[in-house]
């Protein structure tokens, strides 16, 4: 091929990039442009751009929306867990104050030393139960744990702090009946 | 209640040293001697040493131990915070293999489970080395350690696992394909039936039965349950079962049975699936024989380890404790699991029977789901 024949080729392929622009912007350029001023496409490409940069506005909203939808709901795990602490904290008071009425009891009764080493036995056993209860909370905060295994591992360890709140209940009612 | 000998070993475990000087001899000769199962004869009493007390109390007893009172750890404590990497490592035909916690620092790795181990910081792991392992996996919280696998699908990979503090939960949940799995390794005492309750409620509100459809079944993994607590276990099975179901007895030295029914109250009455293996054992086989002879729940995978006794922990004077073995427990058949442990009704054995995945696949198979 004359290197007059490539100039002509490429005058064609030129000329044949003017007449094939479509309306995506995309396979605009230079070329696409001067052909969509010459044919008022030029301003449905500003509108496209400008629609899709809505677009991606409105995507970016959506995402910082869910975004701001997984902190909240992280933030309100958290607290549930900074609640449960708080729950977990006040029974830990319950059992120390069991602890101390048990050992006067044990001081003051000589009698039924068997049911006072039992109840005593189990009184350490809750104060373990309890203080499991708080390590495996903080431990939850700093897990990197998702929501969703979060409030599952968080829902058993509420299940489980009810027993140890019935098993209190019971030896409170243990407690009395020996100091009666 | 135990730990199987050459089988699951803790990679986390605490080493005792039993050191058995000062263990008070003649008290611990009282107590086998009034209220062990099979009590020893006198001559085997008098024989009890402290420099070989470990060894004569398991010719005794295979369940007995001497437990100084600084080692002592209550069952009822629930598990213990250890440092890490939130796996236990069990030997399997020669090799070991890694059994990982779900949340722990080898799941967060990324280390899938059961994977083999082939070496820990460059030094290869050998057939038999399971405490050598144990030894290599120990050390500070935030160190890292670079672990040389096999997975379960046959590659090679290699990862780094910071020791972390972990507790090991009560019960855990794996997500496989095909649906959830629940696993429950230990029946701890008020822990593991209130955590297996929670799990299942939570899991039934995330994935509530479609209309037209009966309810998918439960699969409860106990490959890993080594035992625990019986009356957690014995709670736990009650669960699933109507009231006044004859749940076990417990058989005492003068052939006293106590039996355990099954309470009123709230029942789950989905359908159930339990993974046995090798490694099921104790409290873990009568909560499953509860369930498999009440017809209420089919067992898979491979025959159970077979120990149906009962231990209990008696205080010393000095603190210390003395661990042995006051009573058999029989199945609501009447029958023990002791020695000859449970026959799933699907037996699923081989390579099949260390991949979750495809346990779960085969068992739903089996059941026609």
């Amino acid at each position: 091929m004359s290197p007059k024949q490539i100039t002509i080729a490429a005058l064609v392929l030129l000329l044949s990039g003017c007449v094939t622009g479509g309306d995506d912007p995309r396979q605009g350029g230079f070329f696409g442009g001067v052909s969509g001023l010459s044919s008022g496409r030029y301003e449905d490409r500003v509108k496209e751009r400008e629609a899709r940069l809505e677009q991606l506005r409105a995507t970016q909203r959506g995402l910082d929306a869910e975004k701001g939808s997984l902190d909240a709901n992280r933030s309100a795990a958290l607290a549930r867990v900074d609640a449960d602490r708080n729950r977990v904290a006040a029974m830990q008071s319950e059992i120390a104050a069991l602890e101390q009425n048990t050992r006067t009891l044990t001081a003051r009764q000589g009698a039924d030393q068997k049911r006072v080493q039992d109840l005593q036995q189990r009184v350490a056993e809750l104060k373990a139960g309890m203080r499991n209860q708080a390590s495996s909370l903080d431990a939850l905060e700093g897990s990197g744990l998702g929501d969703s295994d979060m409030d599952l591992r968080r829902k058993q360890l509420e299940a489980q702090r009810n027993g140890l709140r019935r098993e209190y209940e019971l030896l409170m009612q243990m407690q009395m009946e020996l100091a009666q | 209640m135990k730990r199987r000998g050459a089988g699951l070993a803790g990679a986390m475990i605490i080493l005792c040293a039993w050191a058995a000087w000062g263990a008070p001899l003649d008290e611990i000769r009282r107590i086998l001697r009034d209220r062990a199962l099979h009590p020893p004869g006198e001559p085997v009493l008098s024989a009890l040493q402290e420099t070989t007390l470990k060894r004569d109390l398991k010719d005794i007893d295979p369940y007995a131990r001497y437990i100084p009172a600084r080692d002592y750890r209550s069952p009822a404590w629930g598990s213990d915070v250890r440092v890490g990497i939130g796996a236990e490592l069990m030997e399997r035909d020669g090799n070991v293999l890694l059994s990982v916690y779900s949340g722990g620092a080898a799941y967060k790795a990324g280390i899938p489970d059961r994977s083999r181990l082939l070496a820990v910081d460059g030094q290869p792991v050998k057939s038999g080395d399971i405490q050598v392992v144990a030894d290599l996996l120990r050390g500070k919280e935030g160190e890292p350690v670079r672990l040389r696998t096999l997975t379960p699908e046959g590659r090679k990979r290699t990862f780094q696992v910071s020791r972390v503090s972990f507790r090991a939960p009560a019960v855990e949940t794996i997500e496989v394909k095909g649906g959830p799995v629940i696993r429950i390794r230990q029946f701890q005492s008020g822990l593991t039936r209130s955590a297996l309750r929670a799990t299942m409620e939570f899991l039934l509100q995330r994935r509530p039965p479609g209309p037209g459809t009966g309810p998918k079944p439960f699969v409860l993994d106990l490959r890993d349950a080594t035992g625990g607590d019986l009356y957690e276990a014995l709670d736990t099975a009650s669960m699933f079962l109507a009231p006044a179901t004859l749940l076990g007895t417990m058989v005492d030295r003068d052939g006293n049975r106590r039996k355990f029914v099954s309470p009123a109250g709230e029942k789950k009455t989905m359908p159930l699936v339990l993974i046995i293996g090798p490694d099921t054992a104790s409290a873990a086989e009568i909560f499953a024989g509860a369930l498999q002879q009440n017809n209420r729940a089919v067992l898979v995978g491979e025959q159970s380890y077979g120990k149906c006794s009962s231990q209990t922990d008696v205080h010393l004077s000095d603190g210390s404790v003395l661990r042995f073995t006051n009573s058999e427990v029989l199945l609501p058949d009447g029958s023990s699991c002791s020695g000859q442990g449970l026959a799933p009704d699907h037996e699923i054995p081989g390579t099949a029977f260390l991949s979750l995945p495809e346990l779960v696949s085969r068992a739903c198979a089996a059941l026609g789901n």
